[in-house]
């Protein structure tokens, strides 16, 4: 039976009404219409439905919301806003790092903890770090690109 | 979301609310810009009950606001009838508008595909979009540039001669104080001028009167402005097909047959009522689908009935489907596709005779190149969004042919065209017809039996087992060298199935499976004969479908067409002892081929050596370059890589690719080399890994296990690509697919360079690297 659970999302707290077994994956989209997880592949093979829990990049779409507890959620929308993007945002938008864009939420979102991880990784590291996340468009060189100058930027900052 | 209406008339009705702007403009996805104001979460649509829409006809391609309209802040928006599918023509075609409108870039929105607000200028696919629709709107641009400088002079009373435009303000040439700018000029006012057209499609022609700029004074075509559509992804503010919502909505799951063509024995619904949400069972002889509230229901109550990933059987789930195991078995499919008889046979070549020269030859040799099925693999799995009420439907969709998916839901669903709108929205790339076309089916068909909008997303069983394949198709190769080591013969079978198979899945599950779509037999051979050899014959014996459903993916047949000729041609060039490169020149007269393999050369720093001269076979891991080129429908690509053979593993690591392109005047050099990148990643996972495996009833490779494609760990450390002939005086040709072409036939040659092991059968995997080097 659905429950009233509270989440923490992006800082601040909601309550969703779903059933405790269900992905949290589901949650943030249908429930918080929230556009930056994607459903990839629901197997945790993909990397498309990434999200960060309390820092640590998760697959959210094998985690069942009775697992989150009072973790902090962050999803793409929450990593930066229109005015302050994240560094990685910026990065990815100046190497034009995207095609259909589809699978860079979990790039992202994978790239935004290895740099909490590892300030400045090398390009095996953020290989290595990646390599879970699937893109059929074929951007990865940009992809890398992108992660690279983001580490620049913040390590020159 | 900046709230710009593409509709003229209630632009005039001044400010609009987000609501209404929606309901007027229907399914509009626009650019965000990164530091504009950010819309609500989620897409909010209406439903067409409550939206009184004047007409759902395309609007007439001879008048100007099929094209374009003018907003009165000065911004415009161009309509088109070509989609984005991740390859960047959305900013490609806008660079073109703006060109000739003489706007500033970011004041020009553009909205594709949604058939009620633009004109069906054919499909976007085959590297067609820039060619083709390119000039259309180009002229399109130029008669609205000429139609505002027009309405400018009648303003002010002057010839238009005396008019100067710059960045879509219209003043009177040495008077700047008498100006004005399109917005005001057109003051919010529908632009009804007739232009002209004729044809349709890709051969419509638009207004044949206007004059386009000279080339040379172009400030935006050609220039590498940043896409359109990257800021939103990169925020997580786009709306995909996948994100749209629609009032009301139930979220739809479908459960296909387990064999592929099993019937529907029985449906047990115990336990369904008790999953939170659901709703009901869909049917429709062997369309079977269950819909609820909640995504999650819907997946639970699919799960119940048999839609999970692994399956043990017709019988595994509580619906039940005959034992249908009709599929040809997969370790015979090539000699399954050899012997399936030919629909249509075509020659690409036929010239002196290969029989006679192969009888004299002083050398000759025979291969025979096998290709697998693989498939488009989208990431986010299909979706649409079908509401059909009575004789209306809107249906929310990704698919590269908005206007053709509009006729066949007409026929499909037995309702009038004019009843009918497909409102496009960006789904995950697709490179090709993967399953878009198809859960729109799906979900128009659900809509229909439960009277609500239905939302339908494949899980990724259903993408990877029920997308249409691209086909696997075998090859006959023999060539002959006489004494100088020159090749006197040269011939070359296909066998290859459709790669043109339109029907849709959910048609035949109803029972109709020809109410829309066709086997489409290739009418011509998929290759481009390109060189001299005084005798050669080339056919291609074009087939039905073969097993699996199959349709087109990236450059469809000649990506495996490519790897046979240009590996054989290598394996001719290693017998005659010869540079592979210096033996291509020698066989070649096509100028821009030559220029390609040139430029190609060059930029990698190629010694000429003949293949193999160092080929190590001691069992250490071992280094080799390869090349190869192509003719894609009049694109020219070489394309030279390294690679490094572990002969202990079996893998090949790439190293480094190099490609030189000619497609023409580029419009957007950084989307185009996106492209190539994305086109040689995409190709080198088609060489190395991919193969769909299947038993005889069904695909068996149904996730990312089962069908691995290219990581991270192993992409190059280096893509360098080299651009020919960009310029205005050769027309723009096609990018979107040409660069996959070499791909395979560069691996096989650089690998049979480092290890002198010749790989004839895609996937190159490690144990088949092993095999054959054994
Ligand atoms: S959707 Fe979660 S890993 Fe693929
Ligand atoms: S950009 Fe399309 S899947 Fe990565």
């Amino acid at each position: 039976m659905p429950q009233q659970i509270a989440l923490n999302v992006n800082g601040k707290s909601h309550v969703v009404e779903v059933e405790a077994d269900s992905m949290l994956l589901y949650a943030l989209r249908d429930n918080l219409e929230l556009r930056g997880p994607k459903f990839g592949c629901g197997l945790s093979e993909c990397g498309a439905c990434t999200v960060l829990m309390n820092g640590n990049a998760v697959h959210s779409c094998i985690i069942p919301v009775s697992a989150v507890g009072n973790a902090k959620i962050v999803t793409l929308e929450g990593l930066g806003t229109a005015e302050g993007p994240h560094p990685l945002q910026k990065a990815f938008i100046a190497e034009q790092a995207a095609q259909c864009g589809y699978c860079i939420n979990g790039m992202i979102m994978q790239a935004a903890s290895l740099l909490k991880r590892n300030p400045r990784p090398s390009r095996n590291d953020i290989k290595q770090a990646l390599n879970g996340n699937l893109c059929r468009c074929g951007t990865h060189m940009r992809i890398v690109r992108a992660v690279e100058r983001a580490a620049a930027e913040r390590v020159s900052e | 979301m900046s709230a710009k209406s593409n509709d003229m008339r209630s632009t005039a009705e001044g400010a609009l609310s987000r609501r209404d702007f929606l309901r007027t403009s229907g399914g509009l996805v626009i650019a965000f810009t990164l530091f504009g104001p950010a819309g609500p979460a989620g897409a909010a649509e209406s439903s067409p009950a409550d939206a009184a829409q004047p007409s759902l006809t395309p609007p007439p391609a001879g008048k100007l606001y099929a094209w374009l309209a003018v907003h009165p802040d000065n911004s415009a928006t161009l309509f088109t009838g070509k989609v984005e599918t991740g390859t960047g023509v959305q900013t490609a075609l806008a660079q073109i508008a703006a060109e000739e409108l003489d706007l500033p870039f970011d004041r020009l929105d553009v909205v594709m595909g949604t058939t009620s607000k633009t004109v069906d200028q054919g499909p976007s696919y085959g590297s067609m979009t820039v060619r083709y629709a390119g000039p259309q709107i180009r002229q399109a641009g130029a008669a609205g540039r000429q139609a505002l400088l027009d309405l400018a002079a009648k303003h002010f009373g002057v010839p238009a001669q005396q008019l100067v435009v710059k960045e879509g303000t219209i003043s009177v040439s040495g008077s700047p104080d008498r100006s004005i700018t399109y917005g005001k000029l057109v003051d919010g006012k529908r632009l009804n001028i007739d232009i002209g057209a004729s044809g349709q499609q890709f051969g419509l022609k638009v207004a044949p009167n206007a004059r386009p700029k000279d080339p040379s004074t172009y400030t935006l075509v050609g220039k590498p402005i940043a896409r359109k559509d990257i800021p939103a992804k990169i925020m997580g503010r786009f709306t995909y097909v996948q994100d749209v919502r629609v009032e009301g909505m139930l979220h739809g799951r479908v459960v296909r047959p387990y064999g592929v063509e099993a019937t529907l024995v029985s449906v047990d619904e115990t336990g369904l009522k008790k999953i939170p949400g659901f709703v009901q069972v869909v049917r429709r002889e062997n369309f079977l689908g269950v819909v609820a509230k909640t995504e999650w229901g819907a997946i639970q109550a699919a799960a119940k009935l048999g839609s999970t990933l692994n399956p043990s059987g017709p019988e595994a789930g509580q619906a039940k489907w005959s034992n249908w195991s009709g599929l040809p078995k997969m370790d015979q499919i090539w000699e399954t596709v050899r012997n399936t008889p030919a629909v249509h046979s075509s020659s690409a070549v036929s010239k002196g005779s290969t029989a006679t020269a192969l009888a004299s030859a002083s050398r000759t040799l025979k291969a025979t190149y096998k290709t697998p099925f693989q498939m488009h693999g989208s990431i986010g799995p299909e979706c649409a969004i079908a509401d059909v009420k009575g004789d209306r439907a809107t249906l929310w969709s990704g698919t590269q042919m908005p206007h053709e998916t509009r006729r066949d839901m007409a026929k499909l669903l037995n309702i009038p065209l004019d009843g009918i709108e497909v409102r496009w929205f960006e789904a995950s790339g697709a490179y090709g017809r993967n399953g878009l076309e198809h859960v729109v089916a799906d979900a128009a068909i659900m809509s229909q039996i439960v009277g609500k909008p239905v939302r339908v997303q494949w899980m990724r069983w259903d993408s990877h087992g029920w997308e249409p394949k691209e086909p696997p198709i075998v090859q006959d190769l023999e060539g002959g060298l006489d004494s100088a080591g020159h090749v006197i013969a040269w011939q070359h079978h296909m066998w290859v199935p459709t790669t043109g198979d339109t029907h849709l899945v959910a048609a035949a599950l109803i029972g109709h499976p020809d109410v829309t779509g066709q086997t489409g037999a290739s009418g011509r051979a998929p290759v481009r004969y390109a060189y001299n050899f005084d005798n050669a014959e080339v056919t291609s014996h074009g087939e039905g479908r073969v097993g699996l459903l199959t349709a087109w993916l990236r450059s469809p047949a000649q990506f495996e067409t490519t790897f046979a000729m240009e590996s054989f041609i290598d394996e001719l060039a290693a017998a005659a002892k010869q540079d592979p490169l210096a033996f291509r020149l020698a066989h070649l007269e096509d100028a821009k081929a030559i220029a390609v393999l040139k430029a190609a050369a060059q930029a990698y720093g190629w010694e000429s050596r003949p293949a193999g001269a160092k080929a190590d076979r001691s069992g250490k891991p071992a280094h080799g370059r390869g090349i190869a080129w192509v003719n894609r429908d009049d694109s020219r690509v070489a394309t030279i890589a390294d690679v490094m053979v572990d002969p202990s593993s079996g893998r090949i690591s790439v190293s480094r690719v190099v490609v030189a392109h000619d497609c023409g005047m580029v419009i957007n050099p950084d989307g185009l080399k996106n492209q190539i990148e994305g086109n040689v990643i995409q190709s080198l996972s088609r060489t190395l890994h991919e193969e769909v495996a299947f038993d005889t009833a069904r695909v068996t490779s149904l996730d990312w296990k089962g069908y691995p494609i290219l990581r991270f760990e192993e992409i190059p450390d280096r893509i360098d690509i080299v651009l020919v002939n960009n310029s205005p005086e050769h027309p723009s040709t096609g990018g979107g697919e040409p660069s996959t072409c070499p791909t395979a036939a560069v691996i096989s040659n650089a690998v049979f360079d480092a290890i002198g092991v010749r790989l004839r059968q895609t996937p190159f995997r490690p144990e088949s690297v092993k095999a054959a080097m054994s």
